[in-house]
């Protein structure tokens, strides 16, 4: 269902049950094997994308009624879904979506938790939830609200439009457009060049301080920021030190 | 205060409004000196009676090649001794004064200008970014090369360029620490508008006395942004 790969230091996720890469469970990867396996490997990047010409089309609504119908509670099932997407939106190095095809309900709820969307001339997005008698259920209502208007949030979600790669543009759903096939290709390339040279905690530092923006009281933001660069700047003075003796 | 000048910076108040100049050309760097002078000029411009607009511009080609990085870890060095915590306690003083200095800009009611030309690379560049609006040459240089000297952006350029360029911009232009023209600044939000390079100033100041008027009632950038700038302002 979920294949690991690394490459140059890069991590790539692919959702791997073609054609649609429907997702059987909301907690696509357990938490806990995605942060030993980044950290295992000091990965300084990390990408997600489909198996073949889809993204995802998120789950598929048998699975959601057999989930529903279960005796394991599907509350407990969905907030570990919520809580895999917030530990990546979390994550204190870039995490991308290269994104083709289809990327629908819970597959767009996963590309709008990551820091960096890049997606083909090809690519649809939409929440069909509501066509079927449902809503979006794992934070995607509120991450989509935060980036548009709540005129366009509510075409999406509500009215179930779908739109493609040039409107999700226009509303900064995407950051970048692709030719199609190349979204794995050329998320690989960017993240290369951003992260080549680096080290692994100037990334997190550099990551840290956007999460912080959104996350603490503007004077913690800012104290923390200072704190990060003086020590920064006391590795490397120490650093050239050694290398002057 | 109406007028001063130190060291590396002067200020002059013409008609409401003032002209913060840095004036150590050609670098114009901004040096633990330059901070010191910077930091008490500001505390002099919070509330200043009768200025009603500020515009922040630099003598000779360049308007700022940033923070001085030797001096900087130097200070590091000497501040950042282990053995001796308040030393550590006090360097993150400086730069957290340093860092209040600019919000200052931001924070302030009156409108504040940046006109820039040559190269606004690193805390220039951060300095710029707390200006309500950014007006360049042609030939102006931007960057946060920060991160390419195992440092990052110290003084809030980070939460500046993801506010106006967006997080995925942010994360690139930070990472990768390149330089960048007049023109990719624009389309990423980072400049309001590319004029002729001998006109950055007189520009700037035209268009501060033109909102300074009623900046307070409508301050929201987007407003101000849709004013046609190319017609006759220097009236």
């Amino acid at each position: 269902m979920i294949e690991k790969k690394i490459t140059d230091d890069i991590g790539i996720l692919i959702l791997d049950n073609p054609p649609q890469n429907y997702l059987l469970e909301p907690e696509f990867i357990p938490v806990s094997e995605l942060r030993k396996w980044l950290e295992e490997n000091h990965l300084k990047a990390l990408v997600i994308a489909g198996s073949g010409r889809h993204f995802s089309g998120g789950a598929n609504l048998d699975s959601i009624y057999t989930m529903a119908e279960a005796v394991d509670p599907m509350e407990g099932r969905m907030e570990k879904g919520k809580e895999l997407l917030n530990y990546l939106e979390d994550l204190n190095i870039p995490v991308a979506a290269a994104i083709s095809g289809v990327c629908f309900g819970g597959g767009l709820e996963i590309a709008l938790a990551c820091h960096i969307r890049i997606c083909s001339e090809n690519a649809l997005f939409a929440f069909p939830e509501t066509n079927q008698g449902l809503m979006p259920g794992l934070g995607g209502t509120f991450r989509l609200g935060e980036r548009l208007s709540l005129q366009d949030s509510l075409k999406m979600i509500l009215g179930g439009d779908m739109i493609n790669a040039e409107e999700a543009l226009l509303l900064k759903v995407v950051d970048t457009i692709v030719k199609n096939e190349e979204p794995l290709p050329y998320t690989l390339h960017f993240l290369r060049k951003i992260t080549e040279g680096r080290p692994l905690k100037i990334i997190n530092y550099v990551m840290q301080t956007l999460q912080n923006i959104k996350r603490l009281p503007p004077e913690e933001s800012m104290r923390e920021e200072t704190r990060m660069f003086c020590d920064l700047a006391r590795i490397e003075s120490d650093r050239r030190k050694t290398n002057t003796q | 205060m109406t007028n001063k000048t130190i060291n590396t910076l002067s200020f002059t108040l013409t008609d409401g409004i003032g002209h913060l100049e840095m004036c150590k050309p050609p670098g114009n760097q901004m040096t633990a000196e330059f901070f010191s002078e910077f930091n008490e000029m500001v505390d002099e411009l919070r509330g200043l009676k009768g200025l009603k607009a500020i515009v922040i511009s630099s003598k000779g080609r360049h308007f700022s090649s940033g923070a001085d990085l030797e001096e900087l870890l130097e200070q590091a060095v000497i501040t950042g001794d282990i053995n001796h915590p308040e030393m550590n306690e006090n360097w993150n003083i400086i730069s957290e004064r340093n860092y209040r200095s600019f919000l200052f800009f931001e924070e302030t009611e009156i409108p504040v200008i940046a006109a820039i030309r040559g190269v606004c690379i690193g805390s220039a560049f951060e300095l710029a970014l707390f200006s309500h609006f950014r007006f360049c040459g042609e030939d102006a240089v931007f960057g946060l090369p920060e991160t390419t000297f195992n440092l990052m952006p110290g003084l809030g350029g980070v939460r500046k360029i993801a506010a106006l360029s967006g997080q995925a911009k942010a994360i690139e232009l930070v990472l990768k620490g390149n330089t960048f023209g007049s023109e990719e600044a624009q389309q990423n939000h980072l400049v309001d508008r590319i004029v002729p390079r001998r006109k950055v100033v007189e520009f700037s100041v035209a268009f501060a006395r033109k909102v300074m008027k009623n900046y307070k009632k409508q301050k929201a950038p987007f407003y101000l942004r849709q004013i046609p700038l190319d017609e006759p302002f220097f009236d």
